[in-house]
C-alpha cells in the first residue's frame, strides 16, 4: 500500500551538468532535515554519481538492479545517510541494466520506496532517452532544473514538452548557477527571459556558489552543514517551498545595492 | 461500426487501419478497443497477413499520448509496428508526433467528389490550444490558430495562415503548399525564421513594439513585416468561398 501523501517528484532537465544530481542531494538533506522521511532514486544507470555526491558510494551492497531480480528485499538495498537517518538512498544498478529496465519495473520499484517515504525524489539522467523516459514512469510530479542559458533553457522546454504530454504535473521550475551580476549587467538571461519561455512556477533561484565544488568533491551536501552559504540557504528554501510553506522569492538581479549597481540599472532604463 | 483495414499499395509500404468516425462523445467504445477488434478479426483471416507497417486513420477521434501508447503495445503484440498517425484532430498529430510516429491530415474531407475543387474546398482552420515547446512540430493542412506561444526550437507549417494568439519564437512557415497569399499573425512576432510559399526570412533582432500585433506578409517576393491589420485574416479566404460557390 502506497500512502496516499507519498510524493514522486522527478528532477530534471533535458540538458546535462546543469545541477539535477546537486539539487537532488541537497533536497534530498534539507527535506530530511525538516522531518521528512525521504528516498533519493538514482535513476540515472548509465553515469551514476548520486552516490558519490551523498558520500555513500562504500556503503552499497545491493542496488536496484538486485531488489527488481528478488535477489534481496528493498530494506537491504536502502543506505541510510549517517548523519541524516531520515534520508535513504537507492542506488542504481550497474549500466548493463538500460538494455532491460522498463518504465513498468521503475513504477514498481517506485511504488515500493513509496511504502516507507513521505517524499521519492527521482534523479533522471541528461537527455530525453530511454533512462529518461524509463524515469518519467516512476513520477507524479516534477521539478526542471535550468541554468540561464540559451542550451539549458531550450533543452529544459522540449523536456517541459515531454512531461506534459505524460501528464506529469505540477512542473516546477528552479533556476540554478544564477550570477547576480551579469544578469543586471544583462550578459545573462534574466530570470524573467527563462520564466517567460518556459512558463512554470519558479520554485528556487540558486546562487553560483564555488562551495557547491567543494561539497561535491567531499561527498557531504551543502544542505548538511549549518553553515549558510547562497547556494545552501537557496536548497533549503526550495524544499520548504516543496512542503507548502510560503517562502517569499528575491530576484537578485533586481535586488542588488549600492551606487554602482544602481548607476548601472539606471543606465539600462529605457527613458524616452 | 468496425475498423476496416487497407492492404498496403505496394511491397514495403505500410497498410492503413481506418477507423470509423466516432459515433457519439459518450459512447464507451475506444479507440483501442476498435483496434483490438480489428487485430482479432485479422488473426482469423489466415490467408491475409497482416502488414509489418501500419498507419492508423483516425478521423474524429482525439487520442492522446497514452491512447496511442496502448494502440501501439497492440499492435506490437501481433508482430505490427504503428508508422503513422493521419488525422484531422491537431490535438491527436502532436501527441503522435511526441510518440514518434509520422503524420498527416485527411486529404478529402468526406467522399470524393462531394466538394468542388479550388478555394472552396478550404481545409479550415486547425485550433491548437496550449504552447508548443521546442522539438514540437505541428503541420495542419489549412490554417493554424494557436492558443497559446511557439517557443524556440518548435515548428508550425500550414497550407494557409499561421495565426498564433500568443508569442511566436519559433519557427513558422505559412502557405507551405506555395500559398504566397498566406501570412503568418502573431500578438508578438520573434520567430527565429519566417517561411512564406518558398521565401525565407529570418526573424528580426530588435525587440517588438508594446502591445501591437504584427503580420509577415509576402509583398513582391520578399516577406514584409507590418502591424497586423485588424481584421481576420481568414475572411478573405471565406469571401472567395462564398463568391465562386
Amino acid at each position: 500500500m502506497t500512502a496516499p501523501s507519498s510524493r514522486f517528484i522527478l528532477i530534471c532537465s533535458g540538458k546535462g551538468g546543469v545541477g539535477k544530481t546537486t539539487l537532488t542531494a541537497n533536497l534530498g538533506i534539507a527535506l530530511a532535515r525538516q522531518g521528512a522521511r525521504t528516498a533519493v532514486l538514482d535513476a540515472d544507470f548509465g553515469l551514476r554519481n548520486l552516490d558519490l555526491l551523498l558520500g555513500l558510494e562504500n556503503r552499497i551492497v545491493y542496488t536496484a538492479q538486485e531488489v527488481l531480480a528478488g535477489s534481496c528485499r528493498l530494506e537491504q538495498a536502502l543506505v541510510k545517510h549517517k548523519q541524516q537517518p531520515n534520508l535513504a538512498l537507492l542506488p542504481a544498478g550497474n549500466p548493463r541494466m538500460l538494455e532491460w529496465l522498463k518504465p513498468e519495473d521503475m513504477r514498481r520499484i517506485a511504488a515500493m520506496v513509496g511504502e516507507q517515504f513521505d517524499y521519492v525524489l527521482i534523479d533522471a539522467p541528461a537527455g530525453i532517452e530511454g533512462g529518461f523516459r524509463n524515469a518519467m514512469a516512476a513520477a507524479r510530479e516534477a521539478i526542471v532544473v535550468t541554468t540561464p542559458e540559451v542550451s539549458a533553457v531550450r533543452d529544459a522546454d522540449r523536456v517541459i514538452g515531454l512531461l506534459n504530454s505524460e501528464g506529469v504535473k505540477p512542473i516546477q521550475l528552479v533556476l540554478n548557477r544564477v550570477r547576480p551580476k551579469m544578469m543586471a549587467s544583462q550578459e545573462m538571461l534574466a530570470v524573467d527571459d527563462v520564466t517567460d519561455i518556459l512558463a512554470l512556477p519558479l520554485l528556487g533561484l540558486v546562487l553560483e556558489d564555488e562551495q557547491v565544488i567543494v561539497s561535491t568533491n567531499r561527498g557531504e551536501p551543502l544542505t548538511l552543514g549549518e553553515g549558510g552559504s547562497p547556494a545552501a540557504r537557496a536548497y533549503i528554501n526550495v524544499a520548504r517551498r516543496l512542503r507548502g510553506e510560503d517562502v517569499p522569492l528575491i530576484d537578485p538581479s533586481k535586488e542588488r545595492q549600492g551606487l554602482r549597481a544602481r548607476i548601472g540599472r539606471l543606465m539600462h532604463t529605457k527613458i524616452f | 461500426m468496425n475498423a476496416v483495414l487497407v492492404p498496403p499499395d505496394w511491397d514495403g509500404a505500410p497498410g492503413w487501419l481506418v477507423l470509423p468516425s466516432p459515433t457519439t462523445p459518450e459512447s464507451a467504445v475506444t479507440a483501442v478497443d476498435l483496434v483490438q477488434r480489428a487485430l482479432d478479426e485479422a488473426s482469423l483471416l489466415t490467408d491475409r497477413p497482416l502488414p509489418r507497417a501500419l498507419g492508423l486513420a483516425a478521423a474524429g477521434w482525439r487520442l492522446g499520448v497514452r491512447q496511442l501508447r496502448a494502440v501501439m503495445e497492440r499492435l506490437a503484440g501481433s508482430g505490427v509496428t504503428l508508422v503513422a498517425l493521419c488525422s484531422d484532430d491537431a490535438h491527436s498529430r502532436v501527441a503522435a508526433a511526441a510518440v514518434g510516429l509520422s503524420t498527416c491530415a485527411p486529404l478529402a474531407q468526406g467522399p470524393a467528389g462531394d466538394r468542388p475543387p479550388g478555394p472552396a474546398n478550404d481545409p479550415g482552420l486547425a485550433l491548437q490550444r496550449g504552447t508548443l515547446r521546442a522539438g514540437d512540430h505541428l503541420e495542419v493542412e489549412g490554417s493554424v490558430l494557436v492558443l497559446g506561444d511557439v517557443n524556440p526550437g518548435a515548428c508550425v507549417r500550414a497550407g494557409g495562415h499561421v495565426l498564433v494568439w500568443g508569442r511566436l519564437r519559433g519557427t513558422a512557415h505559412a502557405g507551405c503548399r506555395g500559398d504566397t497569399e498566406a501570412r503568418i499573425v502573431a500578438l508578438q512576432l520573434r520567430p527565429l525564421q519566417l517561411r512564406i510559399a518558398d521565401v525565407v526570412a529570418r526573424g528580426p533582432e530588435d525587440s517588438p513594439p508594446a502591445g501591437m500585433a504584427e503580420q509577415a506578409s509576402l509583398v513582391h517576393g520578399v516577406i514584409r513585416l507590418d502591424p497586423a491589420q485588424p481584421f481576420w485574416p481568414l475572411a478573405s479566404t471565406e469571401s472567395a468561398a462564398a463568391a465562386t460557390g
